[in-house]
């Protein structure tokens, strides 16, 4: 059976004009990954971009790698924030399947559901199973 | 005569026991956490959902919605074909992909077009008949040319395609297909495609 794997890695993302103690986004992203709050040994998280379209919607793009043998069927699931720090009320923020086959990296790109998003929070887990449910919102 | 009626009574007594005990508790499912439920082989509330958040969510990212120089479109809902063995309402998806759509700030919908006249037959019917009746002061009635056509059309299909697999197990496939019509130019500026599958019993009904 399958061991208990890294299920959910929660991490904490605001868009650029963050607080100061974020490290500064990378490669132009608009994002800075606050704090990585959950690891795990099999799933790794190895970038986290987001950037704002000319039409005011962001897109995500997060890049990792199944480092097990095994396919794995995530699930992940982005919470929207608006400029006041409300969370964007969005049929988009249910939890997506995301395949990641054995050994190989796997990405997980989406948009906005609306222009008034300024955060967003990630979450990504094994199908069924919470192993992390610690949150850090970092703002 | 006494001790059989006796006897039966006593059955009655033991099967509607027995049927009371075996008959399957009623529960409310909890919409926002029912990853244990069973699938089923038709189609069921979290396959609409699923096909309407990728469609909500490939629409997006494709642009299509957004207009140039900013402002909205205004859609309106053509037909949606059940093309399925299944008696499906289209509008358990079509609902969820115009309430994501409004939402986005970049769309509005329309009630008074649609594929088979307006779909909000009320709206419509007030202003004609209430125009020019003198019950009505008529400052309050909608006035001639104030109704906005739409730029954007909306329609699909969703077809079922089933495959038996040996004689004890079928697959069905579910297929989402959705356009989005540019109604100035006639071209289709955004389309895309769900599928959602399904394996088990061949005793299991889709329909």
């Amino acid at each position: 059976m399958f061991k208990s794997l890294a299920v959910a890695l929660l991490i904490a993302l605001l868009a650029g004009g963050c607080a100061s103690s974020s490290p500064k986004p990378k490669g132009g992203s608009v994002v800075n990954v606050v704090e990585p709050a959950c690891g795990n040994s099999d799933i790794v998280i190895k970038e986290v971009r987001g950037k704002r379209r000319k039409d005011g919607f962001m897109v995500v793009q997060v890049q990792g790698e199944n480092t097990s043998g095994e396919y794995r069927r995530l699930e992940y699931k982005i919470l929207w924030f608006d400029k006041n720090g409300f969370q964007i009320d969005t049929i988009l923020s249910n939890w997506t399947v995301v395949p990641a086959y054995a050994n190989q990296p796997f990405s997980i790109r989406t948009v906005s559901p609306s222009p008034k998003a300024r955060k967003f929070r990630i979450y990504i887990r094994n199908e069924k199973e919470v192993v992390c449910d610690k949150q850090e919102d970092g703002v | 005569m006494r001790q059989t009626r006796r006897w039966s009574l006593i059955g009655l007594l033991a099967a509607a026991l027995t049927v009371s005990g075996c008959a399957p508790k009623t529960e409310n499912i909890d919409i926002h956490n029912d990853k244990d439920a069973e699938a089923v082989m038709g189609l069921d509330y979290r396959d609409f959902q699923n096909a309407a958040e990728d469609l909500v969510r490939s629409m997006i990212a494709s642009g299509a919605l957004s207009k140039p120089g900013g402002g909205r479109y205004v859609l309106a809902v053509s037909t949606i074909k059940n093309d399925t063995m299944q008696h499906i309402d289209t509008d358990q998806l079509t609902k969820k992909i115009r309430v994501a759509l409004l939402k986005s700030g970049k769309v509005v919908v329309t009630t008074a077009v649609g594929a088979e006249g307006p779909e909000d037959v009320m709206a419509m019917k007030t202003r004609q008949e209430l125009r020019g009746n003198e019950e009505f002061n008529q400052r309050t009635v909608a006035k001639k040319g104030q109704m906005i056509a739409p730029d954007l059309s909306l329609s699909g299909k969703i077809i079922q395609r089933n495959i038996t697999i040996d004689r004890s197990r079928q697959q069905v496939e579910y297929y989402f297909q959705m356009t989005l019509t540019d109604i100035n130019t006639g071209l289709a500026t955004w389309e895309d495609e769900v599928v959602i599958g399904k394996r088990g019993s061949n005793k299991s009904v889709a329909w």
